[in-house]
């Protein structure tokens, strides 16, 4: 179902896109039910489960005792039992927690059950940096889920993706690690249609056409890119934004085609490179596009070291002008 | 067969000041009068730095910043109670207790200002918090387990929130700390409100201290706002930790009076009746009551006090607001003791970076860059 046919849009932003698409989820399948850390009366720390608390009461709407790894276990028990759970873990930096869930368990179990249990929940938190946030509130983990089989992972970076893809999420059959960019939260605006809609899984988004160069990017970063790709257009490129959407299971023939079409290609993400998923990218397209490459890949993440405390933060997450002179690099090969 | 009794523990709670500033007849208070000055003092100075944390905040001269209003006796006497031997890890809201132990209040701005170079704490076995809460627990316990192991005669405290009593790490925590017998104390600021969640949505157990004796650990509940029953309980348990008895859980029943941060709004969730009945408990007037009625204080000397508080605040804030920006070349110090290949790279990459940002005017003149590298 696109989310351009027909009914009317308005303007929201990614918290405004989130909160309906969850409200229009459980109005419509009252199986669906919230829980985590101050999602309920407080309606989440960012608002994004404003009003649910109010409207759905507090057996759909559950504030949890402060247990991360807690509310991981007991998604995946609820989610067996034939709920649809959706969890929030409140800040990136709290995922780590709940790893030994996610990579024992909610990736496995379908199989190691052989498809007698299965774990349809969605597993939503913030990501990234850049809003001045304190230490392990700016992290970008998504290379962790990424790595572990079974589960797929999303993350938007626009409001109308946003609403799609969180309603796309709760129906899918297997678990969903669902990314929400904190620095888009409230920056990021757009047409929202009114109605429920799924954007599906597993499909990129050309954010821009251009033909000399691919900037291949996901969440926040992809208005980065696109700010690069304006950049460079002032110098005579034209540069392709594409916008991944899902990370796993990642759409190969959008990123395949790109790759074809201009030949270079920059992986922009807020991660480490070290291990990161723009790694797994540059691997996927040496393998089955190496002869369409007119330059090596080149990857434009975060340094190999810890996030830094926030001062600091927008010399340690690329800005524009990195990907840009990684670009101008790309071309000059 | 019949039931039988195998085990039945009862968990005790200690007030000895009253709300009022009245002491409780039956029990000897023995805190030393310096030492009830120096309590009172450091209780004082830190709401005084709390309060201008926040202005500075709301002015944008800092960012997220933490209060702990409401619970200074908690947070600054257990820590003033350690010996400098001992290890003190304190959680993130836990300026009071580093301040306690010397550190000076500029670098606690300079951290909550999102810069690196705040981490500077008074004493060598002052440890970093942890943000992502209670992790610290089991660290401590190895903490405790080395004190032990060295026979050093050192202990390690710790504090953590009614909120991270509920985590796997508490468990796994006192699991270690109770089968080892490890040199632990830990301090459990119950302040009633983890963000928005309630200390009753935590655990259905009646008191958090009670939690304790399932490890066979020592539990007490002690009436936080209550300086001299917070003092008692964490001298007896530093007592008995380096006397080789074994751990001990001191519940602090306290009260978070501010906001949980200063980006939450604590008035979306509870109500202002209950912030004012818990204003009436609060530590600070209380201590004052108690120390004029035992002739230990006066307007003059509260004046004093107030006077020098808020010159050593205002030195503080001086002092932060006149360090120069970091360098960001400063985040690639201090990754390894030696560091490998990519980092050598990527610092040349950066500072490649900087040139080309400073040639644009995008940067600041910035300081030489701090640390070891590589």
């Amino acid at each position: 179902m696109s989310a351009a046919n027909g009914t009317a849009t308005r303007e929201l932003n990614l918290v405004q896109a989130i909160n309906e698409g969850l409200r229009q989820a459980m109005e419509a399948d009252e199986r669906v039910l919230i829980l985590g850390e101050d999602v309920g009366v407080n309606g989440g720390v960012f608002r994004v489960t404003e009003g649910l608390y109010q409207k759905f009461g507090g057996e759909r709407v559950i504030d949890t005792p402060l247990a991360e790894l807690g509310i991981m276990g007991a998604s995946i028990g609820l989610a067996v039992a034939g709920l649809r759970p959706v969890c929030e873990i409140q800040f990136d930096g709290f995922l780590p927690s709940v790893l030994d869930q996610v990579v024992c368990h909610l990736g496995r179990l379908r199989n190691r059950s052989r498809g007698h249990n299965t774990v349809p929940l969605v597993l939503r938190a913030p990501h990234g940096g850049l809003i001045h946030a304190p230490e392990h509130h700016s992290e970008s983990p998504e290379a962790y889920f990424c790595h572990t089989p079974g589960i797929k992972v999303v993350v938007p970076s626009t409001p109308e993706d946003a609403k799609g893809l969180i309603i796309a999420a709760i129906k899918d059959p297997d678990p969903v690690v669902f990314f929400e960019p904190k620095l888009l939260y409230r920056a990021a605006r757009g047409p929202v249609p009114e109605r429920p809609y799924e954007t599906a899984l597993g499909k990129a988004r050309l954010a821009r056409e251009g033909g000399d160069i691919s900037l291949i990017c996901w969440g926040a970063m992809v208005h980065t890119c696109l700010k690069a790709a304006e950049e460079l257009s002032k110098d005579g490129i034209s540069a392709e934004v594409l916008d991944l959407r899902t990370l796993a299971p990642v759409d190969l023939e959008s990123l395949l085609s790109t790759v074809e079409k201009t030949g270079r290609v920059v992986i922009a993400h807020e991660a480490p490179n070290m291990g990161s998923w723009a790694a797994e990218l540059c691997a996927l397209i040496s393998e089955r596009a190496l002869l369409k490459l007119k330059a090596p890949v080149r990857r434009v993440g975060s340094w190999d070291i810890r996030m830094p405390l926030f001062r600091l933060e927008r010399f340690y997450i690329p800005d524009a002008e990195r990907v840009a002179l990684a670009a101008k690099e790309t071309l000059s090969f | 067969m019949a039931l039988e009794t195998v085990s039945q523990e009862k968990t005790q709670r200690l007030e000895i000041l009253s709300p009022e500033g009245c002491i409780d007849a039956a029990v000897s208070v023995d805190v030393p009068e310096p030492v009830l000055l120096d309590i009172y003092r450091k209780m004082v100075e830190i709401r005084l730095f709390d309060e201008r944390a926040i202005k500075l905040q709301r002015q944008g001269r800092l960012g997220t910043y933490p209060q702990i209003l409401g619970q200074e006796a908690s947070q600054v006497i257990p820590a003033l109670c350690l010996e400098p031997r001992d290890w003190l890890v304190p959680t993130y809201r836990g300026q009071g207790a580093y301040y306690a132990r010397g550190m000076q209040l500029r670098y606690s701005l300079l951290y909550w200002a999102g810069d690196d170079r705040g981490v500077r704490f008074g004493q060598e076995r002052d440890m970093i918090f942890s943000i992502p809460v209670g992790t610290h627990l089991t660290q401590v316990a190895g903490l405790a387990w080395a004190s032990k192991l060295k026979g050093d005669g050192s202990v390690a405290l710790t504090y953590l929130g009614d909120g991270t009593s509920s985590k796997g790490d508490f468990h796994e925590a006192l699991t270690f700390a109770g089968q080892f017998k490890l040199p632990a104390i830990y301090v459990i600021e119950n302040n009633h409100w983890a963000i928005s969640v309630p200390r009753e949505r935590q655990a259905a157990a009646k008191t958090l201290a009670q939690k304790a004796h399932g490890y066979g650990v020592f539990g007490l509940q002690v009436d936080g706002n209550d300086p001299l029953a917070v003092w008692a309980a964490a001298t007896r348990a530093i007592a008995r930790a380096r006397a080789g008895q074994g751990p001990s859980v001191i519940e602090c029943e306290t009260y978070r009076l501010g906001h949980h941060t200063t980006a939450d709004d604590a008035t979306r969730y509870r109500s202002s009746a209950e912030v004012e009945a818990w204003k009436r408990k609060d530590p600070v007037p209380r201590l004052r009551r108690y120390l004029e009625k035992r002739g230990l204080w006066d307007e003059a000397r509260e004046n004093a006090l107030l006077d020098q508080a808020q010159a050593m605040v205002q030195a503080e804030v001086d002092a932060y607001e006149a360090f120069p920006p970091p360098n960001p070349l400063d985040m690639f110090s201090e990754n390894y003791e030696r560091a490998p290949w990519p980092l050598v790279e990527q610092r040349a990459q950066l500072e490649k970076l900087l040139e080309f940002k400073a040639d644009r005017q995008e940067v600041p003149a910035l300081p030489p860059a701090e640390g070891r590298f590589p």
